[in-house]
C-alpha cells in the first residue's frame, strides 16, 4: 500500500529541483513577455507585412499542442544552429546543444502569443480618454506612456503574468521528454529506481500543488492592495 | 487670440464641420451651443488637435498653424497653452487628486515637486477640494471629479481653456457646484470656449453665444441678442424649449 516514508523522501528529493523549475520558468516568462509586447505593437500598430506573418504565426501556436511545438523545435533548433554556426564559422556542435535551449525556445515563443493578448488588452483596458487628457495637457507620446498608461497597464496585466507563470511552472513537466529534468521528471527518476509510482507521483502532485497554493495566496495579497485604490 | 479660420471636418464622408470661422478674443467666454450632433464638440477637439481638421487654420497667441499640414511640435507647442475639460473628467485613475493637479506641472513644465504641489494646494481650495486631496478618483463624485478636472486644467495656466460639456455627465444636484466653478472662473478674467446645453447658464455667463446647426454657425452674437432678439428662425426654435434651471449661488 501507500508508503508514507517512501512519499516523504520522494517529496525531499523532488524538492531539490524546485528552485531551478522556478528560476526556467520564470526566465521563460519574462522572454515571453518581452516576445509578447513585440507582438502586441506589431498587431495594434498593424506594422506592414509583420503584421499578416504574425498572425500566421499566432495561429499556428494556437492550432498545434505544446508538445508538438517541443519536439518540432527539438530537432529543428539544433540543426538550425549548425547550420547557422557553420555559416558564420563559428566552432557549434549540434550534439552537445543543451535541450535545456531549446525548452527555453520553444515555451517562450509559444506562451507569447497569450502575453501579447493579456499586454493588448491592459492597455486597452487604461481608456482612450486619458490619453486625451494627456495629450490635451501637452504630454509627448512617450511621456504619456510613462506616466499614465504603463502604470495602470501593469497593475491590470500583472495577475495574468502571475496565472501565466503557473501555467508554464505546470507545462514544464512535458520538457522532460526532451531531457529536461523538473518537477515531475525528477518524480519519475525517482519511482524508476524503487518501482514505487504512487508515492512519487503524490509527491510531485504535492510539490506542484504547494507551490501554486503559495503563489496564489502571494497573487491573492497583491490584488487587495490594488482594490484599495481601484 | 484664438482665431479659426474656415475648419473642415468630415467623418467617413459625413461633413460635420462646413468651414467654421470663430474668433476669440482675451477675456472673452464664448458659448457654443446648439443641438446635439452639429459639431460644437468637434469643432472644440479641433482646436487643440485631439481632432485633426482635414484643412483650416488657426492663429492662437503669438502663432499661426495650418491645420493640414501641422508638425508634431506645432501640435505639442498649441496643446501646452491651452487646456480642456471633459465631458466625463478623464481624471488619470491611478494618481490622488492633487497629483492629478501636479501632473502635467512635473511632467510638462518642469516644475519642482514642491512647486507644483503648492500651486496645486491653491487651485484645489478655488475649486472646494482641499480636503479631498489624497483621494482617488474612484473615491469622489462625478461633481468633485469634473472640478479636479478643472483644477487640472488651469494648473498649466492656459491661455485658452475648452470646456466640453462639463456638466452634461453629472446629475442635476452636482450640476450647481461645477457651473459655480465655471462662473468663478470666468470672472477672474480667463479666456474661455465652452459647449453646453445648460442655457441659462450660457447666457448669464457668456460674452458672446455662438448657434451651431449641422456644422454651420447660424448665428453668434452677445447672449441679450442670441437668447431674446434673435431674427433667426432656426436660432429663436431651438431656444423656445430652453428653461431656466441654472441658479447662482454664492457658496460652494
Amino acid at each position: 500500500m501507500f508508503e508514507f516514508n517512501i512519499f516523504a523522501q520522494d517529496f525531499l528529493n523532488i524538492s531539490t529541483v524546485i528552485p531551478s523549475t522556478l528560476a526556467l520558468a520564470l526566465l521563460i516568462l519574462l522572454i515571453s513577455i518581452a516576445l509578447g509586447g513585440v507582438l502586441a505593437f506589431i498587431e495594434q500598430k498593424r506594422v506592414f507585412v509583420l503584421w499578416k506573418v504574425s498572425q500566421l504565426f499566432r495561429s499556428f501556436l494556437r492550432g498545434t499542442p505544446l508538445l508538438v511545438q517541443l519536439y518540432l523545435a527539438f530537432y529543428c533548433l539544433p540543426v538550425v544552429l549548425q547550420k547557422a554556426a557553420l555559416l558564420a564559422y563559428l566552432p557549434f556542435n549540434q550534439n552537445d546543444f543543451n535541450p535545456v535551449y531549446t525548452v527555453i525556445v520553444a515555451y517562450s515563443v509559444h506562451f507569447a502569443v497569450f502575453q501579447s493578448e493579456i499586454i493588448r488588452g491592459s492597455f486597452l483596458s487604461v481608456g482612450y480618454g486619458q490619453i486625451e487628457a494627456a495629450q490635451a495637457s501637452g504630454f509627448s507620446f512617450f511621456q504619456t506612456m510613462r506616466r499614465i498608461i504603463i502604470p495602470q497597464a501593469i497593475i491590470e496585466a500583472l495577475p495574468n503574468f502571475f496565472n501565466s507563470y503557473l501555467s508554464v511552472i505546470k507545462s514544464l513537466s512535458l520538457a522532460f521528454l526532451v531531457g529536461v529534468v523538473d518537477i515531475l521528471a525528477k518524480a519519475k527518476l525517482e519511482s524508476a529506481l524503487n518501482f514505487r509510482y504512487l508515492e512519487s507521483y503524490a509527491a510531485a502532485a504535492t510539490a506542484y500543488w504547494l507551490l501554486c497554493s503559495i503563489m496564489t495566496y502571494i497573487l491573492g495579497i497583491y490584488e487587495k492592495l490594488i482594490r484599495k485604490r481601484a | 487670440m484664438l482665431a479659426l479660420k474656415n475648419i473642415r471636418k468630415s467623418f467617413n464622408g459625413t461633413d460635420v464641420l462646413k468651414g467654421i470661422s470663430l474668433k476669440v478674443n482675451e477675456g472673452d467666454v464664448v458659448t457654443l451651443i446648439g443641438p446635439s450632433g452639429t459639431g460644437k464638440t468637434t469643432l472644440l477637439r479641433c482646436v487643440n488637435f485631439l481632432e485633426k481638421p482635414d484643412e483650416g487654420e488657426v492663429q492662437f497667441s503669438n502663432f499661426q498653424l495650418n491645420y493640414s499640414h501641422a508638425k508634431k511640435k506645432e501640435i505639442l507647442r498649441l496643446r501646452r497653452k491651452s487646456a480642456m475639460v471633459f465631458q466625463q473628467y478623464h481624471l488619470f485613475k491611478n494618481k490622488t487628486a492633487i497629483e492629478n493637479v501636479m501632473e502635467a506641472q512635473i511632467v510638462v513644465q518642469k516644475k519642482t515637486k514642491k512647486e507644483a504641489y503648492e500651486n496645486s494646494l491653491e487651485l484645489l481650495n478655488k475649486v472646494g477640494l482641499v480636503e479631498k486631496k489624497d483621494y482617488y478618483p474612484s473615491q469622489l463624485s462625478g461633481g468633485q471629479q469634473q472640478r479636479i478636472s478643472i483644477a487640472r486644467a488651469l494648473a498649466i495656466k492656459p491661455e485658452i481653456l475648452l470646456f466640453d460639456e462639463p456638466t452634461s455627465a453629472l446629475d442635476p444636484e452636482l450640476v450647481g457646484e461645477v457651473l459655480n466653478v465655471i462662473d468663478q472662473i470666468a470672472r477672474t478674467g480667463a479666456t474661455i470656449l465652452l459647449v453646453t446645453h445648460e442655457m441659462s447658464f450660457a447666457q448669464s455667463i457668456s460674452t458672446k453665444v455662438v448657434f451651431m446647426d449641422h456644422g454651420e454657425i447660424v448665428e453668434e452674437g452677445p447672449p441679450s441678442q442670441i437668447f431674446n432678439h434673435s431674427n433667426r428662425l432656426r436660432t429663436k426654435e431651438f431656444l423656445k424649449h430652453f428653461t431656466n434651471n441654472y441658479q447662482k449661488t454664492t457658496s460652494l
